[in-house]
């Protein structure tokens, strides 16, 4: 048996803990153009790592990886390996439809879809589970809950998704998406159309998710890594420059790249 | 007087010009519309009685409606829609989605923009030779047959633009929480198309509604009242087609009635489907 050693509180090194997702010598395409050049990386469970760099470093492209979003479009290309808890998401034999129920995902502009606010959320439960009108309620009503906007629509759940606020939007999302009971939750610039205040919400929401999801977020807002991430990734022109803590990156990064970048000399 | 402020004063004129010849351009176009409307309404309002919606189409002479034309337009307009929009939604949401990125979606977008302008009287022909002729005798259904030929293409347009407008970010938000690509498709992508693609359907039975010379050679006419597919079928166009030809005032009066019909029927197809278009910007 394990000994839970009380002075393990010092470790703070992310390699000893449990990686959710391992990517390993990934090569991405665009075509004939390779956008990202031997990617290797390690998300530990159940904390919010984020990727930064300037615009096309291959940020959100790495993102899209990670669920194969990106399948969606022809001569795109993935080579290496992803791990989801050991297991190769890239192997040909990977359901897609499964895997992204595990792997959710927020994008930058909201994207409700043309239905009732109840109905969002019950869409994807509803692809993967059969549950009686009572329990799809309830978890209605969770996901809200937990999204923290079950108080602005309890009284409207059949209003349309699309007449709520930008902000409102950004949180129905991500409560659609909690609502599927994913395992790790892709943020992609969730904040970057919404005010202050919304994107305040926001951050305190991912906050509170990183206690049940892996979260992993990608922003040009530096000040937003630093607030709401534990792991920093920075990339540059495709390349993983330096991955660190948090607070690491942003008080002495290893790199003069990284430096550079968060102290505003470039990007 | 500085050259600046000559330069103002002639720009000033030249304006005022193109102006003017603007405006009289629209005034002739519209001035025409409403001389034909006006020119319907006051022709053909005359003839509208209960009798003309209850009654056959008269022998020469004699008083009678445009029953059996009616019946005939609206039967043969509905076949064409249920036989011709199932194949343009489907082809519309194949050149949006599943092929978007096919080279067999450049080919077909181009045929069909070639059939879109295409004369319907060569439709006629077509299904002329691929009906009429080895059935033996003209049919409704022949005629309904080449309407569908017509509603295809608008419809194959309208719905692959539409789905086309569907922002990706919601196809991506679809696939993004585990739905395959069909129920994206249904649930998503057709939902936030709908209005659009209903709105082409309505142009489709507008445009369809009115046509004529598809009909003469399939449907051809018929006289008497007939709801036999297999058979000869009366339809307004061809009526008015026939009747305002003739030399007798009953006839003629008919025209005008059954012209003034299929013209309001139109317009307020085209008022509905600017309605649900106007709604979906408004959002």
């Amino acid at each position: 048996m394990k000994p839970m050693l009380s002075t393990d509180l010092n470790v703070t090194d992310t390699a000893v803990e449990k990686a959710k997702i391992e990517v390993k010598n990934l090569n991405f395409y665009y075509g004939q153009s390779k956008a990202l050049k031997d990617i290797n990386l390690s998300l530990p469970e159940r904390s919010v790592t984020a990727f930064i760099g300037p615009s096309g470093c291959g940020k959100s492209t790495l993102l899209r990886v990670l669920n194969r979003i990106y399948e969606l479009y022809p001569k795109q290309s993935a080579e290496g390996q992803v791990l989801l808890d050991g297991k190769n998401i890239l192997d040909r034999s990977q359901d897609l439809n499964l895997l992204r129920t595990k792997i959710g995902m927020v994008f930058q502009k909201p994207t409700p879809f043309p239905m009732s606010i109840y109905e969002n959320i019950a869409f994807g439960v509803r692809l993967y589970e059969k549950i009686s009108k009572a329990e799809m309620d309830n978890r209605v009503e969770q996901a809200l809950k937990r999204a923290a906007l079950w108080n602005e629509v309890k009284d409207k759940l059949n209003a349309s998704g699309q007449s709520l606020s930008g902000g409102q939007q950004q949180r129905l999302c991500i409560a659609r998406t909690v609502a599927v009971k994913p395992e790790v939750i892709l943020l992609d610039e969730p904040a970057s159309a919404l005010d202050p205040l919304s994107t305040a919400k926001i951050e305190e929401l991912i906050d509170e998710l990183q206690a049940d999801y892996t979260i992993v977020i990608v922003t040009h807002n530096m000040q937003q890594a630093a607030r709401v991430s534990r792991q920093t990734a920075f990339m540059y022109l495709g390349e993983l420059v330096e991955f660190d803590r948090t607070e690491k990156i942003f008080t002495s990064p290893r790199e003069k790249r990284t430096q550079d970048y968060i102290t505003g000399r470039f990007g | 007087m500085s050259t600046a402020a000559s330069l103002h004063q002639s720009r000033k004129r030249k304006n005022a010009v193109m102006m003017a010849l603007c405006v009289i351009a629209a005034g002739i176009g519209l001035a025409w519309l409403a001389l034909i409307l006006g020119a319907l309404i006051y022709k053909g309002l005359s003839g509208v009685s209960l009798s003309v919606f209850t009654q056959m189409t008269p022998p020469p002479g004699d008083a009678g409606g445009l029953l059996n034309a009616i019946y005939g337009s609206i039967i043969m307009t509905i076949i064409g829609i249920v036989v011709g929009t199932p194949i343009g939604v489907l082809a519309g949401t194949y050149m949006a989605e599943y092929g978007r990125f096919s080279r067999l979606t450049t080919v077909v977008r181009f045929i069909n923009d070639i059939l879109l302008s295409a004369p319907s009287i060569i439709v006629g022909l077509f299904v002329y030779e691929l009906m009429v002729r080895p059935m033996g005798h003209f049919s409704a259904i022949a005629g309904a047959v080449a309407l569908s030929i017509l509603v295809i293409p608008v419809v194959v347009r309208t719905t692959e633009d539409m789905l086309n407008l569907v922002p990706n970010a919601l196809r991506e938000a679809g696939t993004a929480i585990g739905a395959p690509r069909w129920v994206v498709i249904r649930s998503v992508a057709y939902r936030a198309a709908l209005s659009g693609i209903v709105t082409g359907i309505l142009l489709a039975i507008a445009r369809i509604s009115g046509e004529t010379a598809p009909l003469l050679f399939t449907a051809l006419n018929n006289q008497f009242w007939s709801s036999n597919l297999n058979a000869p079928m009366a339809s307004l166009p061809v009526t008015i087609f026939q009747f305002a030809l003739s030399p007798y005032e009953e006839w003629q009066q008919l025209a005008w009635t059954g012209a003034l019909i299929i013209t309001l029927t139109v317009l307020g197809l085209s008022i509905f489907a600017r309605s649900l278009t106007g709604r979906r910007e408004d959002r």
